[in-house]
């Protein structure tokens, strides 16, 4: 075919950039016009088809093309070179003028990438980066390089291992990216002889401006001596910055957590260094070269000078398949409070005590959730609870079920190792454990899948202790070890199946799943799962006592089991609390569609039952609790009136307990804001009730909505008169 | 913002190859997401019942593109696309057009509908949620600007459907709506 408009290929024929010259003609070939034979071919195709062929349908046409996939779409915009080498040669990427501004770029790319945009778009539109050799006779740019792209290297394999990034699986793209080159194991060393000889230029410096003599045997860094000073210290704290981040990670991937205490000071050199960081800004936006970007707060480098040596689309044919993500490009303030927050959240992983108890490991994790932590600092609690199939890498976990069930003589036992439900309930724990460490949509997805298999196990373990004990869940008299082992199995892992439950009810609330008119009924629902879990839990607490009681003094461990016992009982009162509150808000928001018609559905198409069913199908299914239904949820609140409301005091019971409570969380400054925030609701919705009261919630004039101001789970009623 | 009254909007069903450039000239416009010829041939050739467009004075002011198929021996109609242009929102035609389509989807025997939509989108988030859809899911970065989804799904009373009342006449009080 004559080829009118010379080469095609992806992105040939747009951009500023030459078209190649036509193909030419072989010895055994000619060109022919085919220009017939395709209008020939279109008129046999049906209008919507692609291919004329017995299974390519329309949906196989449809699939087959991708807007702005730029493998596909030659339309695409790129910056119009065909590779990074005719980059190279059109001067994209010179030696960089301004060494600090290619870091700061450098910086905020990878900032971007863990926000949700692939390497290739970020950190490796670096033409620095994708050909690092270029670099060896630059020894700043070159080691800033290696040590970008180990630490990338590292991340990139540290988060595909531990799988944490289902939706967020941009992170681990790198197709064809050269992330490891030889002699990156060293890329520390050679920062470290870096960082030397430019605190050396600054020492020299110092000594120059007291003892006004001349810099001689040093190479300056810029042009201008008075400034050569300040622009040490603004490059200092960039490399050391970068090496005591690379440093945290390799700490914080030591076996058994051994790297916390030292990655912890890391994290505290790496603050410090970013707060210099900070406080260079104005040295550098006085540079000559700075204010390119007059905007400080959308400046992508701290100097104002606009970047060079980046495109992001020269590796757009290396891309994932599919249409780019826009890119938004983190702004340079706005990346050093990136790496600020995710440096916290590191710290709290690698506070971590190393010798848990299961249920302080599922608290620690529920707080550290709250930090709403990124990818990268989820994946590295992950790798530290569970490593080699065994908690924290040290405890396999039938011995961590063995003391969750408080029986540590059980720890050595094979047969109970070997006993199929502690196998599976062990595998249960794992895949728990992986699933809370992961972003919070999709951990609520899954929170409601595996409720199925908790309650499956429930189901087993409750059949076999009938089968062997009969009906004697409640007897602890008389008991051997079997009945003993499997009594509080059951007991234990009943408790855990509600938790998951309530942990996919109150997810809900942060991810903003529910309306207000359903807020009536997730309470209710919510209401009925933690009633059962601190029915469990105060089961568990019965027998953690009879059986202190009846070990004594003898054992040394005894002085232990009063301390869990109390935040056994602790946690237990305070889900009390939680029911009292839930209890309230179902009751009132119930009555204020009984009496004032507030907060009702009116659907053509379907009502408040069929939201009932969708919202709660997964605990339904797992039976979850059992014997909860949609009808009996309308029993238990079609009568509900203001007035009863009031009476039934839920909220200045929730209040009395919140009070009780401050003994015990004294020391836990978590514990206490919460309590804090849960005193607040339960006085801001008492009051409100009181009003409605008063007022009468039939009123016309009266408006109540509910808001979030206090705690993510429980809203406050907010009463208005129009 | 255009002055009508809603009875001079004219509802019509997809109606064949005249109708398609009406369609993806509003889509284009309005919505953010690219979507080929072929994406919009899919919806309308297989599922012409489900498309309907708006017309004000033989303008086509509106439109809504969907499907249906099954979904783990789920009967599921699904609304891929749905926009009003800008100075015709906020008076119920996003409404009508959106029930029109799910009216169908029912009487074809749909059990459930499903759509995705910007959790920022509160103007649809609004107009689904009178209809019914509840906020099933919460998809992290669905879209290619990074923004979460909601996976609206509205389920079908086992009941017989045609016992339901008809459409919710609520007045104009919904939103101008992306859906897709």
């Amino acid at each position: 075919m004559a080829n009118h408009q010379g080469g095609g290929g992806a992105g040939g024929l747009i951009g500023h950039a030459s078209l190649p010259p036509p193909i030419p003609a072989g010895d055994q070939t000619v060109w022919a016009d085919a220009g017939p034979l395709i209008v020939a071919a279109c008129s046999e195709l049906q209008d919507g088809e692609l291919i004329h062929a017995e299974n390519f349908s329309l949906f196989a046409a449809m699939s087959a093309l991708e807007i702005m996939d730029p493998k596909m779409d030659s339309g695409i915009e790129n910056s119009g070179y065909h590779s990074i080498e005719e980059a190279i040669e059109n001067n994209i990427a010179p030696v960089p003028l301004s060494l600090d501004s290619t870091i700061d770029v450098q910086c905020i790319l990878d900032a971007t990438w863990h926000k949700g945009h692939s390497l290739a778009q970020t950190v490796f539109s670096c033409i620095y980066l994708l050909r690092i050799e270029r670099t060896s006779p630059h020894a700043l740019l070159h080691s800033y390089c290696r040590i970008m792209r180990a630490i990338c290297n590292a991340l990139v394999s540290v988060v595909s291992d531990a799988r944490t990034n289902e939706e967020e699986d941009l992170f681990a793209m790198a197709y064809a990216l050269p992330l490891k080159g030889e002699g990156d194991e060293k890329c520390l060393s050679i920062l470290n002889s870096v960082e030397e000889t430019i605190s050396r230029q600054l020492r020299a410096c110092k000594a120059q401006s007291s003892r006004k003599k001349s810099l001689e045997d040093i190479e300056p860094l810029q042009r201008n001596p008075d400034l050569e000073e300040g622009y040490c210290r603004a490059l200092l704290c960039r490399l050391r910055f970068r090496k005591h981040y690379f440093h945290v990670f390799m700490c914080m991937r030591k076996p058994h957590g051994k790297g916390l205490e030292l990655a912890r000071k890391h994290v505290a050199l790496c603050l410090s260094e970013l707060s210099y960081m900070s406080k260079s800004l104005e040295f550098l936006r006085s540079l000559p070269y700075g204010s390119g970007q007059d905007d400080i707060e959308s400046s992508t480098t701290a100097s104002g000078c606009k970047p060079i040596g980046f495109d992001a689309s020269l590796n757009s044919t290396l891309s994932a398949p599919g249409p780019p993500r826009a890119t938004h490009i983190l702004s340079w303030k706005k990346a050093v409070g990136y790496f600020q927050k995710l440096l916290h959240d590191l710290d709290f992983v690698c506070s971590f005590n190393m010798e848990p108890v299961l249920e302080d490991v599922l608290h620690y994790v529920v707080q550290f959730q709250k930090l709403q932590p990124d990818l990268v600092a989820r994946t590295h609690l992950q790798i530290l609870l569970v490593q080699d199939g065994k908690l924290c890498g040290k405890d396999s976990f039938h011995d961590v079920i063995s003391r969750a069930l408080a029986l540590p003589e059980l720890t050595a036992d094979k047969e109970f190792q070997k006993n199929e439900f502690i196998v599976q309930l062990g595998q249960l724990i794992v895949s728990l454990l992986k699933i809370l460490c992961t972003n919070i949509a999709w951990q609520r997805r899954k929170l409601g899948k595996i409720l199925q298999d908790w309650g499956v196990l429930s189901l087993q373990l409750e059949m076999a202790f009938k089968r062997e004990f009969g009906d004697r869940l409640n007897v602890m008299v008389d008991e051997n070890m079997c009945m003993k082992v499997s009594r509080r199995l059951l007991i234990w892992t009943d408790e855990h199946t509600y938790w998951i439950a309530s942990r996919f009810l109150t997810l809900g609330f942060e991810l903003e799943l529910y309306s207000p008119n359903e807020y009536c009924m997730v309470y209710w629902y919510m209401y009925v799962v933690l009633m059962r879990l601190m029915e469990k839990m105060q089961m568990r607490i019965a027998i953690n006592s009879e059986t202190s009681q009846r070990r004594g003094k003898k054992k040394k461990d005894h002085a232990k089991d009063p301390a869990r016992d109390g935040s056994l009982s602790s946690s237990s009162l305070l889900i009390h609390c939680y029911i009292c509150l839930c209890e309230g808000l179902a009751m009132m928001l119930a009555a204020l569609h009984n009496e004032s018609k507030a907060f009702q559905m009116r659907s053509p198409f379907n009502g408040e039952e069929e939201r009932f069913v969708q919202h709660f199908d997964l605990l339904q299914k797992a039976h979850v609790p059992d014997h909860v239904s949609y009808y009996l949820f309308k029993e238990s609140t079609v009568h509900a009136r203001i007035s009863g409301v009031v009476k039934h005091n839920y909220f200045r019971e929730a209040q009395r307990i919140t009070s009780s409570l401050k003994g015990s969380f004294a020391g836990d400054p978590n514990r206490m804001l919460e309590l804090q925030q849960l005193e607040q609701v339960a006085e801001h919705n008492r009051i409100a009730l009181n009003v409605i009261n008063q007022v009468g919630a039939d009123d016309p004039s009266l408006r109540v909505s509910f808001e979030f101001t206090h705690h993510p789970h429980f809203a406050i009623a907010v009463v208005k008169r129009s | 913002m255009t002055e009508f009254s809603p009875s001079e909007i004219e509802y019509v069903r997809y109606g064949g190859e005249h109708h398609l450039p009406l369609i993806m000239g509003l889509v284009d416009r309005e919505l953010s997401e690219p979507y080929s010829i072929f994406t919009y041939r899919y919806f309308v050739y297989l599922w012409p019942n489900l498309t309907f467009l708006a017309f004000h004075e033989e303008k086509c002011v509106g439109t809504v593109v969907c499907k249906m198929g099954h979904h783990r021996n789920i009967s599921r109609g699904y609304i891929g696309m749905l926009v009003v242009i800008e100075s015709y929102r906020g008076r119920g035609i996003a409404t009508e057009l959106v029930t029109r389509s799910i009216r169908v989807m029912m009487e074809s025997g749909c059990q459930e509908v499903t759509l995705e939509a910007e959790v920022t989108n509160k103007g649809a988030l609004a107009l689904y949620g009178r209809l019914g859809f509840i906020r099933a899911k919460r998809l992290f970065r669905y879209y290619l600007n990074g923004v979460d989804a909601f996976r609206l799904k509205l389920l079908f009373p086992k009941c017989d459907p045609m016992l339901l009342t008809t459409s919710n006449k609520n007045g104009g009080d919904d939103q101008p709506v992306n859906c897709l």
